[in-house]
């Protein structure tokens, strides 16, 4: 039997609990001013803002920026949202993804950029009027995109030198040969059609094929899938023509097949040309770089997906029209837009990455971040929905699922998906 | 030190002694419970107070089928879960009270696997035996077919379910193994002069002997079937098809990818009022109050 006193205890040890943690939203004690900046948690970003943050405090254009890598372990959006919850969030923060500042712009959790004093010039500036678009938010701006990755296939050389006579295939019948000739022969894979088993692999793999299909066109729209239409047929019957014929396995968990030559091609951001110089160099020596397949005419310039992170500032800065000329400085500034490029080997969200001559130097010994700015102007992001996750989970059970397992045509799994798509939309409003 | 303690009664030290366990409850266990329940019957997305909404978030939730998939699937887990750790539990305690040099060291061994990372076995496993992995390449090269463990949506579940029983096997078999120490001797030498047959002495003799311990393990296989994550996250993403999809892997992409809280909140009470039922059916079903004489 527990004695009163101590059960007395534990309950104003609760109500003590209680009182202290379901806190209200007490004003933080005034700071110094100075904008706090956190950035995407990798060494090369990390080594690019050390440059820009240090020459804008040198420069005394405005209040001092202190900037820390996203604190996670994780995903970013769980630390940005944990921070957000506990009041701990910065002035400013990069690495955002467009469905996640859908979520937080309707969470009334940042500032609309698009209305502060001098948003326009700096569009003209960074000559981002065409890639804006894709970031407006009912006409507002909440998140200016940084980077645009677009994403594109790499192909090993030598597998292409043996089975398709150094060609980079382009269209489907070109990855259907490769494929065929390469499984004869060594009973390996043309191409690796799924990215991988999560949500936002559908990024590198249906939505890149469909706007490489469709020219870009947009997948939702209006809280509607768009995708069940003669390009998204396409797709689906290149997806379902690939898994019958066994040209491509279900998961490629094992290790990089460009590494192994399990498969000869597989689609790649400019951030993996980094990493496979320094990890894999004999295997980069052997590697070409391709558009997105489509049925387009060989020459055709083929749209395909962007991976691309914005930078946005939070409601609660109370610093924000500062924060907004850093945040203006740096995107604006060419020479830094140049030391993003060479720090990170990301395309600086930019439409004149190949007409400007300030990256020109860059771009003559950089060959194959060359063949990725070709491609920037016709590079999407992924539609702004905040219901992005539960959007291409569908496509992964509804539409991949089906086709991988043989389970249903390609119409009826596009049909299925679509419908199931407009129901869960439907549903979440 | 003696004055002090003389004037406190037994049960006051006790209660004392316990104190530190009580407020670690308080804190770590009714605080945020208190909250789930607040938050089931709310209407929060993190950055406002949260506003009663009667039973809205429970119609929601039991409207979303992902939901019953992932309910679904803790059946599926513990169908094939259940039989794989409880054969090789007790297969693993039989052989442990019959070895005899370096028992410490095979009871250690097993053990390794229960502490070990659930993120690096995990890691390892999907290296090992992916479709493209140096298993499947084997088999491929033997006999021309490859075995989709986790791309296929019979046998990704069975896979996960192989990897967590791995991982418990150890740990089950010495909760059993304690239990076998506990039974006479005797009674096996009365059933010998007998001539009473092994598996009969198995059925009539050892399992009802050890009730105690195999209600423990099968609770235990219960509370892992409802709280699995880091595997079936890690090893297949809740997929093929949704099919290894489980109750904590929705809850945490409700909370903190689709960020609804409160929904998530519901889907949590739900997840622990089943589970607590179903645990409580089964002691009243199958526990024995067992005495020797």
């Amino acid at each position: 039997m527990i004695p009163r006193a101590i059960q007395l205890l534990w309950l104003m040890g609760m109500v003590v609990l209680l009182t202290c943690c379901s806190g209200g939203h007490n004003q933080s004690p005034p700071q110094a001013q100075i904008i706090k900046l956190w950035v995407g948690p990798n060494e090369a970003e990390e080594s690019f803002w050390k440059v820009a943050v240090a020459q804008w405090n040198a420069s005394g254009q405005g209040l001092q920026v202190s900037f820390t890598t996203i604190p996670t372990s994780g995903n970013s959006e769980e630390t940005v949202l944990s921070a957000l919850v506990a009041q701990t969030e910065p002035d400013v923060s990069t690495n955002i993804f467009s469905g996640f500042a859908m979520q937080l712009a309707d969470l009334k959790q940042l500032e609309p950029l698009s209305s502060m004093p001098g948003y326009a010039d700096l569009i003209e500036r960074r000559h981002m009027a065409k890639l804006i678009g894709s970031w407006q938010i009912n006409g507002t701006v909440y998140a200016i995109p940084f980077y645009s990755n677009p994403a594109l296939i790499w192909w090993r050389a030598d597998i292409l030198a043996k089975y398709a006579n150094q060609k980079i295939p382009r269209t489907y019948e070109d990855v259907y040969q490769l494929s065929r000739r390469y499984a004869a022969a060594e009973h390996r894979y043309g191409f690796q059609v799924l990215a991988g088993r999560g949500w936002e692999d559908r990024w590198f793999d249906f939505i890149a094929l469909y706007y490489a299909a469709s020219n870009g066109r947009a997948y939702i729209e209006n809280d509607k899938a768009t995708y069940d239409n003669a390009d998204g047929l396409k797709v689906a019957a290149f997806i379902d023509r690939m898994y019958e014929q066994g040209w491509t396995a279900a998961d490629f968990d094992a290790g990089d097949p460009l590494v192994s030559g399990m498969a000869a091609g597989a689609v790649h951001g400019p951030w993996d040309l980094g990493t496979f110089q320094r990890m894999y160099p004999e295997t980069m020596k052997n590697i070409v770089i391709g558009p997105i397949i489509s049925d387009a005419e060989p020459e055709a310039h083929t749209a395909t997906f962007s991976d691309s992170k914005g930078i946005v500032i939070f409601r609660s800065s109370r610093v924000k029209k500062e924060a907004f000329a850093f945040i203006s400085w740096v995107l604006g500034d060419e020479h830094l837009n140049l030391l993003w490029l060479q720090k990170t080997g990301m395309m600086p969200a930019r439409d004149d990455l190949l007409r400007n001559p300030e990256f020109a130097d860059f771009f003559n010994t950089h060959p194959a971040a060359r063949v990725y700015a070709t491609y920037v102007d016709v590079a999407f992001p992924p539609a702004l929905n905040e219901n992005t996750i539960d959007i291409q989970k569908v496509m992964t059970q509804e539409l991949l699922g089906p086709l991988v397992f043989r389970t249903k045509t390609p119409q009826a799994a596009l049909d299925d998906a679509a419908s199931q798509t407009d129901r869960i939309l439907r549903l979440r409003q | 030190m003696r004055a002090f303690t003389g004037k406190m009664s037994e049960s006051h030290i006790g209660a004392l002694l316990a104190l530190s366990y009580l407020l670690f409850s308080a804190i770590f266990w009714a605080y945020p419970f208190i909250w789930l329940i607040i938050l089931s019957f709310s209407d929060w997305r993190f950055f406002h107070a949260p506003i009663f909404s009667g039973l809205h978030n429970l119609v929601v939730v039991l409207r979303d089928p992902e939901f019953w998939g992932g309910l679904w699937n803790v059946v599926r887990f513990f169908s094939m879960y259940f039989p794989i750790a409880f054969v090789g539990s007790l297969g693993f305690a039989f052989g442990l009270k019959h070895v005899g040099r370096g028992k410490a060291f095979i009871a250690l061994c097993f053990l390794l696997a229960n502490i070990s990372s659930g993120v690096a076995f995990s890691l390892v496993f999907t290296k090992l035996f992916s479709s493209t992995g140096p298993i499947n390449n084997m088999v491929f090269s033997r006999f021309g077919f490859r075995i989709p463990w986790m791309s296929n949506p019979n046998l990704a579940m069975l896979a996960i379910a192989l990897v967590v029983a791995w991982k418990f096997i150890g740990y089950y078999g010495l909760i059993l193994y304690s239990g076998l120490q506990t039974i006479p001797k005797e009674l096996y030498d009365a059933a010998l002069l007998d001539n009473t047959p092994p598996f009969k002495r198995l059925v009539r003799i050892t399992l009802p002997l050890i009730n105690a311990q195999l209600i423990m393990v099968l609770v235990f296989t219960i509370l892992v079937s409802f709280g699995i994550f880091t595997e079936p996250y890690l090893i297949t993403g809740g997929g093929p098809l949704g099919r290894t999809n489980t109750p904590l892997m929705i809850i945490y992409e409700t909370a903190f990818r689709r960020l609804q809280p409160s929904h998530a909140a519901m889907m949590s009470v739900i997840v622990a009022a089943v589970s607590y039922l179903l645990i409580r059916i089964t002691r009243r079903l199958l526990e024995k109050d067992v005495k020797l004489a």
